[in-house]
């Protein structure tokens, strides 16, 4: 029996020492679709910060005697010098792309950010409270569910003006209650627990036990699943730009690159196509990754593993 | 009685969210800079005829004056009328101040009426596409986790939710309608044209069902029930069929309820990039225009869609799985 006994704690003692964070990050980089979508990822991130530093052609500069030269090897008069061809006026499509993969993946982020924030902070506090901060609290979460997203977004941004701030902000406002929702779930099934009882009986405050105890154990397993809103906003940024609400011209992002595009559909389906791809490929990579996250998340709290 | 009762409770749970809703939306559109005055007598219009305008339409009243006074209106159902567009038709927004042919203005509810339906049968016919495919490749993944089904329905989703909606629009309309000539793409003149938009707004909601099969599939398959029902000597085909798709179907509707503001936003989208005449492009044209009127009566039957598809899909759920109270 002593045997048994001194195989079996080192064991669980190994288990314990990896938090639950680390043991879904570790299943994630396990599956195969996570390095794909991880490796996909960097080297997007990596071209979009280095390419238009690198490079010297300037994603602003007209250039009429080159416009709408096709992509490499796509066509007539194609040049190393546009790999991925000319927009109408003349300037390099794949200098245009990263620039807006850029704001892309800056709004992107940052959005997801705020998100977190607010919607961590708000499930928190409605769910340790309880009582009538909660109801309160969940009453709000609910209006500001039922108000679609992006008709709340066009409708602030159509009105004022779309600077990245702005549209950070008003991304960031609209799409927290989900987080607050699901936050608010896991911290009502801890604070229940023995060790929540435990810090107050020795006279944790409340502030302590909601942001050094419970904030801890929560927010990671739902910052992993933000992965996919990352995805979502980044969509949801360009939408903003095709109907001319993003970052504004001539700053060039996915979406009203894509919107000049579909006037020059017929004779140049470069513009159009070549942005698309490059989202298409961040976007993918993300899902990959956060879908992974997510299955891992599932295995680890379903006690597989 | 206990239906009576959660329809009482959650009724007024709904009037309490549309009463929310349309206070923010008209607080926010109130408090952002820009005059819609402006936009409706045009640019060319001198400032005392704009002062006389907006005094004559309430709208230098106190925030919480115009809205005590709006929502009166909208208690004995009107909804108001639009700043913008003629019951006749056609926009006549940057029309000069001093023109005598505009006629009455369009009540904001006979233009949501009149556009509603549109939506409503591409909404319903995105959602049969969206099914068909999610239906299959979700119970087969759910089935068979692990395996080859299970991966196919996890880059079926990834792939799908990583196109973006207009992206995708622009492309089909160019390869679909523009090339092969397969299908119509612009505007309204028949059925047809509604099948393009439809599929695109398909290609957006089928990851998020094709996922909650998989999951809630699998989840059932792993419960006793099953492995009993095997027992008992039911076929394999009516385990799956009758008994885990069943229980399978709760978490979907669920979804339904939540989902539902995304599917109007990729309404919104995919009608503006194919000039569909349906809710989404009244939206984003009332946004553009400025006309608040029209943007708050969207918002709050767009609201009170949302409390009612709610209501209806956790009815819908407790038939299905009496086990769950609301």
């Amino acid at each position: 029996m002593t045997n048994v006994s001194n195989i079996d704690v080192p064991a669980a003692d190994n288990a314990q020492a990896q938090t639950i964070a680390q043991r879904v990050a570790l299943g994630a980089w396990r599956s195969y679709e996570f390095r794909v979508g991880f490796f996909v990822f960097t080297a997007m991130v990596l071209l979009a910060i280095f390419w238009p530093m690198i490079s010297s052609i300037d994603p602003l500069k007209i250039n009429i005697r080159a416009k709408l030269t096709p992509p490499a090897f796509m066509g007539e008069g194609w040049s190393w010098t546009h790999p991925m061809g000319t927009d109408q006026l003349g300037r390099d499509m794949l200098m245009r792309s990263l620039v807006g993969l850029r704001y892309s993946l800056l709004i992107g982020l940052t959005t997801v950010v705020v998100m977190l924030a607010v919607g961590a902070l708000v499930g928190l506090l409605a769910g340790y409270r309880g009582g009538l901060t909660d109801t309160i609290l969940m009453r709000i979460t609910d209006a500001q569910l039922s108000i679609p997203m992006i008709i709340l977004a066009i409708a602030i941004l159509g009105v004022a003006r779309p600077t990245i701030p702005a549209i950070i902000l008003v991304l960031g406002l609209s799409g927290w209650p989900v987080y607050a929702r699901v936050m608010r779930s896991v911290v009502m099934a801890e604070r229940k627990r023995e060790f929540v009882r435990g810090a107050t009986i020795l006279g944790a405050s409340d502030l302590r036990i909601m942001f050094l105890l419970l904030l801890p154990i929560c927010l990671p397993p739902i910052a992993f699943v933000a992965v996919l809103d990352i995805a979502r906003m980044m969509i949801f940024e360009s939408v903003l730009g095709f109907l001319g609400l993003g970052v504004q011209p001539p700053t060039p992002t996915f979406g009203n690159i894509i919107a000049d595009g579909r006037k020059y559909l017929v004779n140049a389906w470069w513009i159009a196509t070549v942005p698309g791809i490059f989202l298409f490929l961040t976007l993918i990579s993300l899902n990959l990754m956060g879908a992974a996250l997510e299955r891992s998340r599932n295995r680890v709290h379903g006690g597989e593993v | 009685m206990f239906i009576v009762n959660f329809l009482i409770r959650r009724l007024a749970q709904g009037v309490v969210i549309i009463f929310l809703v349309s206070f923010l939306i008209f607080t926010l559109l109130r408090v952002i800079p820009g005059d819609p005055v402006r936009l409706m007598a045009g640019g060319m219009a001198p400032d005392h005829v704009i002062d006389q305008i907006a005094e004559d339409m309430g709208l230098r009243d106190p925030i919480p004056v115009q809205f005590v006074r709006y929502m009166g209106g909208v208690l004995q159902g009107d909804l108001g009328q639009s700043f913008i567009r003629p019951a006749s038709g056609a926009a006549v927004g940057g029309a000069s101040f001093d023109d005598n042919t505009r006629s009455e203005r369009a009540e904001v509810f006979d233009l949501i009426a009149d556009t509603a339906p549109f939506t409503l049968q591409l909404a319903l016919l995105a959602m049969a596409f969206a099914l068909i495919v999610a239906l299959p490749v979700g119970i087969y993944g759910g089935l068979r986790p692990g395996k080859w089904p299970d991966r196919l329905a996890l880059y079926m989703g990834s792939l799908f939710i990583s196109l973006p909606n207009f992206w995708l629009g622009i492309v089909l309309a160019l390869v679909l309608s523009v090339n092969l000539g397969w299908l119509p793409a612009i505007g309204y003149q028949g059925f047809a044209y509604t099948i393009l938009p439809a599929i695109v707004l398909a290609v957006e909601i089928a990851p998020f069902l094709i996922r909650s099969l998989t999951v809630s599939v699998a989840q059932n398959m792993r419960e006793n029930y099953i492995s009993v029902a095997a027992i008992r000597g039911i076929g394999h085909r009516r385990i799956v069929m009758a008994h885990a798709l069943k229980n399978a179907s709760v978490p979907l509707l669920n979804l339904l309820g939540v989902q539902f503001s995304m599917l109007l936003g990729g309404v919104l989208v995919v009608e503006f990039i194919f000039d569909y005449p349906g809710l989404g492009l009244l939206t984003i044209n009332a946004v553009l225009q400025r006309d608040f009127p029209l943007i708050q009566g969207i918002a709050i039957v767009t609201s009170a869609a949302f409390v009612v598809i709610n209501i209806i899909v956790d009815l819908a759920a407790t038939t299905i799985d009496p086990r769950l109270e609301y």
